[in-house]
C-alpha cells in the first residue's frame, strides 16, 4: 500500500548526492585543513547563513579530530548541504548524502557477505569503489538511520531519502557467490543460462535482506518519501523485468511513498518492463544531458525529452521528475532554457501535477558554486514557467 | 592515479601530482606483465578517459555526451563527427612511452565500432571509410613508428549489436586500408557478444587475426584450420573470480588443436579496466601462467 503522492504541481527536489567540502573531506581522512579550506566553511555558512557556523570554524582549528568530532563535522557538511538546497528554493530537500562515502560503497560497508575489491572508472576520471559477494547477504545495521534523524531535527523543508536500489547494488557488485564455476568448455548457451539464474538470485536476496528491512527502519523512523536510486537499472536490457521484480521485492506492502531514480540510459528500454512497477509513484530521470541548449517548447528543440511521451502513458499514472540540468557540465542553465524544459513536459503531460524538476542525477561531480548556481536557476525557470501556466507563484 | 585525478578534477592538486602518479601506476602495470612474461606489452592505456578519447584529442574534436559503454557501468563521450573528417596530423596519445618494454602492442578503435558509436550526421559506413583512412592509419602508423608490432582494433559493437549483411564490404575496405603495407600484425577483436555467427565473415576479413570473446563465444563454434591468427579473450575482464590455470590451459590446448590457427593469440576477452588494479594484476599474472603452461604442452 504505497502512500501516494500529493504535491503541488511542478515540485522541484534534488536527486542525491552534493560534493563533500574539502573541510569535511580532510578532516574525515585525517588529513591537515588550510586555511582555503577554512574560508570555505565560513564563506558558505554566511551565504547560506548556517545558524552558529562559527562554532564549525572553531572545531575545525582544533585537529587532529577525534571520531566524536569528525562525526560532529559531518553533521556540520549535512547541514550546510541541506542549507544550500533550501537557499536554493527548492520544496523537496536532503543532505546531498554528506555523511555517506559514497552511493554504493556506503550501503555494501553496512551490508554482510561483500568484500571490497578496489576502484574502476565510470566515465572521464571519475571512479567508483567495487565490492564482490561472497556470502548470504544481510543488513548489519540500518545505514541511514543516522543520518535521517539529524536532518528531521534541522530541516525545515521536507525530506525525501535518497537509498541505493537492489539491482544497482547487484550490478555494480562482482559475483563471487552465485556463479562461480566457469568452465569455458561448456558449451556457451549452458553457461549464459546458468549465468542469468544466479544473477536473479543475487538480485533477489539484495531486495529481501538488505534494501528492504533498510527502508523499513527508515520508515519507523518517519520517512515518508524514499528515492530508491537505480542508475544502472538499464545497464543489462534483457534484465528490465528483474529491475522491476527487484524494486517490488524491495517496497511490496511498506507505508510510505516511493519513487525511483533513473538516468544516463536509453529510456526507451525501461518500457513495457516498468509497466508492472506501480507502485513507483515517481520516475526522477535525467534528460538534459541528451538535450539541446536552444531555447523552445517544440519537439525539434526538445530532442532530449521524446520519450516522455512514455511515461505519461503509464497507466498508474506516476509523476515525472524532470531532470531539466546536466550534471557532467558545468555550464549553468538559464532560466528561461528550464522555463521552456518545463513548459514542454507540461505540454505532453497535460497536467502540470504529474511533473516534478529535479537536476539529472546527484551533482557530487560539480563544485558547490555551480551546483548552487544551478539549482538556483532551476527554481528561478520553474517560477517562469509557473507564470507561464497561470500557476501560483511560491516563491 | 585515481586519487591524483580526483584532486585534480577539485583543485586540490596539481597536473605534476597527476603524472607522478600516472608514472608510478604505469610502472607497477609493467612490472606486472613482465613477471608474466607477457610476448606483448601494453601502457594499460591508463591516461585514456575513453578507447576514442586521444584520437578525439588528436583530431582537435570535443567529446560529446556521456553515453553507457554497452552493458557496464562504465561511459564514454560520444565523438562528435560533424561533417567531413579532417585528417590526424599528430596521433601522439596513441603512443606508448619510452618506457614501455618491446615488442609493444597497440589497441585502438576498430573503425566499425568508431562509426557506429560517434554522433555524426554523415552516412556511418562512409564514416567507417573515412574514419579508416584519416584517424585510424595514421595513428597506427605512429603506433608502429614507436614500436608497436601488434595493433588490437577492439569491436565489441560488432559483438553486442550485431552487424548488418551490407555492412561487412564497408568494413572490409576500412580495414583493408589499415592493413595495407602495414609492418606490424593486424587483429580484429569482437567482444561483449557472442562472435560464432560471424565466423566464416570474420575470417573473410583483410586482418592477420581475429579476436573473439570466449566468456560470450562457444569454443566449438570456431570451426577449424584457420589461414589467420586467433586472439582467444579466455580471461574473463569482466568477473573478480581468478581463471583456474588448469582449465585455462587445457581451453588453449583445445583451440591450438582443433582451431589450429595460424597464431594462438592468449588474452583476456575484453579490456581489463572493469576490473580494480588488485584483480586486474592478478589476472595478468595466470594468463601469463596460463600461456607458459601451454606452449609447453603445444610444443610436446
Amino acid at each position: 500500500m504505497t502512500a501516494e503522492l500529493d504535491h503541488k504541481p511542478l515540485l522541484t527536489h534534488e536527486v542525491g548526492s552534493l560534493d563533500k567540502p574539502g573541510w569535511r573531506v580532510k578532516a574525515y581522512a585525517g588529513k591537515p585543513l588550510d586555511d582555503k579550506d577554512l574560508e570555505e566553511a565560513r564563506a558558505w555558512g554566511e551565504r547560506l547563513t548556517v545558524p552558529e557556523y562559527s562554532k564549525l570554524l572553531d572545531l575545525l582549528r582544533h585537529a587532529p579530530f577525534s571520531k566524536e568530532q569528525k562525526a560532529e563535522i559531518q553533521r556540520w557538511s549535512s547541514l550546510y548541504a541541506l542549507r544550500l538546497e533550501e537557499s536554493a528554493g527548492l520544496d523537496v530537500v536532503y543532505d546531498g548524502e554528506q555523511q555517506r562515502t559514497e552511493m554504493y560503497d556506503w550501503a555494501v560497508n553496512h551490508t554482510n557477505g561483500f568484500e571490497r575489491r578496489g576502484s574502476v572508472r565510470a566515465f572521464d576520471n571519475k571512479y567508483y569503489s567495487k565490492a564482490a559477494v561472497v556470502g548470504p547477504i544481510s543488513l548489519r545495521e540500518p545505514f541511514h538511520n543516522k543520518e535521517f534523524s539529524y536532518l528531521v531535527s534541522v530541516a525545515d523543508a521536507e525530506l525525501k531519502v535518497p537509498v541505493t536500489g537492489a539491482y544497482t547494488i547487484a550490478d555494480w557488485s562482482f559475483d563471487e557467490r552465485y556463479d562461480v564455476d566457469t568452465d569455458l568448455r561448456e558449451p556457451a548457451k549452458d553457461r549464459r543460462r546458468k549465468r542469468q539464474a544466479a544473477r536473479r538470485d543475487f538480485v533477489l536476496e539484495v531486495s529481501r535482506n538488505l534494501i528492504r528491512p533498510n527502508l523499513q527502519a527508515l520508515i519507523g523512523l518517519g520517512a515518508r518519501w524514499i528515492q530508491v536510486d537505480e542508475p544502472g537499472a538499464s545497464t543489462e536490457a534483457d534484465e528490465l523485468d528483474l529491475f522491476v521484480d527487484s524494486f517490488n521485492a524491495s517496497v511490496e506492502g511498506l507505508d510510505a511513498t516511493f519513487s525511483t531514480h533513473l538516468c544516463f540510459s536509453d529510456y526507451n528500454l525501461f518500457f513495457p518492463a516498468i509497466e508492472r512497477m506501480s507502485q513507483c509513484r515517481q520516475y526522477a530521470v535525467g534528460f538534459a544531458n541528451y538535450d539541446s541548449r536552444e531555447l523552445g517548447t517544440s519537439d525539434d528543440k526538445r530532442p532530449g525529452y521524446q520519450v516522455i511521451k512514455k511515461f505519461r502513458d503509464l497507466s498508474y499514472k506516476p509523476a515525472l521528475g524532470l531532470g531539466v540540468l546536466d550534471i557532467h557540465s558545468d555550464f549553468i542553465e538559464s532560466p528561461e532554457l528550464v522555463r521552456d524544459r518545463v513548459l514542454y513536459a507540461v505540454k505532453v503531460f497535460d497536467d502540470p501535477k504529474r511533473i516534478h524538476v529535479t537536476p539529472d542525477c546527484g551533482l557530487r561531480t560539480r563544485s558547490w558554486k555551480v551546483a548552487y548556481e544551478k539549482l538556483r536557476n532551476m527554481t528561478a525557470g520553474v517560477e517562469l514557467a509557473r507564470k507561464e501556466l497561470g500557476l501560483p507563484n511560491t516563491a | 592515479m585515481v586519487a591524483a585525478t580526483r584532486g585534480i578534477d577539485r583543485g586540490r592538486v596539481g597536473a605534476d601530482a597527476v603524472d607522478q602518479a600516472f608514472a608510478e601506476d604505469q610502472a607497477a602495470f609493467l612490472r606486472v606483465q613482465q613477471k608474466a612474461g607477457m610476448d606483448f606489452f601494453s601502457d594499460g592505456l591508463l591516461k585514456w578517459q575513453d578507447i576514442f578519447r586521444p584520437l578525439m584529442g588528436a583530431l582537435g574534436a570535443k567529446p560529446h555526451t556521456l553515453v553507457r559503454w554497452f552493458d557496464t557501468n562504465t561511459f564514454f563521450r560520444e565523438p562528435e563527427l560533424v561533417g567531413k573528417v579532417p585528417s590526424v596530423k599528430n596521433p601522439e596519445g596513441v603512443v606508448a612511452a619510452a618506457s614501455v618494454p618491446r615488442p609493444r602492442v597497440a589497441t585502438l578503435p576498430s573503425p566499425y565500432m568508431f562509426s557506429r558509436a560517434a554522433h555524426t550526421d554523415q552516412d556511418r559506413n562512409r564514416l567507417m571509410v573515412d574514419l579508416a583512412a584519416h584517424v585510424l592509419r595514421p595513428a597506427i602508423d605512429a603506433a608502429v613508428a614507436g614500436g608497436a608490432e601488434l595493433i588490437h582494433l577492439e569491436d565489441p559493437w560488432l559483438g553486442y549489436f550485431g552487424i548488418k549483411g551490407s555492412d561487412w564490404a564497408p568494413l572490409g575496405e576500412a580495414l583493408q586500408m589499415l592493413h595495407r603495407d602495414l609492418k606490424a600484425t593486424l587483429a580484429f577483436h569482437v567482444y561483449f557478444g557472442d562472435a560464432g555467427p560471424h565466423i566464416a565473415q570474420l575470417l573473410r576479413l583483410p586482418v592477420d587475426a581475429i579476436g573473439v570473446d570466449l566468456i560470450e563465444t562457444d569454443v566449438d563454434e570456431l570451426g577449424s584450420g584457420w589461414d589467420k591468427g586467433l586472439v582467444a579473450g579466455i580471461i574473463n575482464g569482466r568477473s573478480s573470480i581468478l581463471e583456474s590455470l588448469d582449465n585455462t590451459v587445457e581451453v588453449a590446448r583445445h583451440l591450438a588443436d582443433t582451431v589450429r590457427p595460424r597464431n594462438l593469440y592468449l588474452t583476456s576477452n575484453c579490456e581489463l579496466g572493469y576490473l580494480p588494479t588488485g584483480v586486474a594484476e592478478q589476472k595478468v599474472l595466470r594468463l601469463g601462467e596460463a600461456a607458459h603452461k601451454a606452449k609447453e604442452l603445444v610444443s610436446v
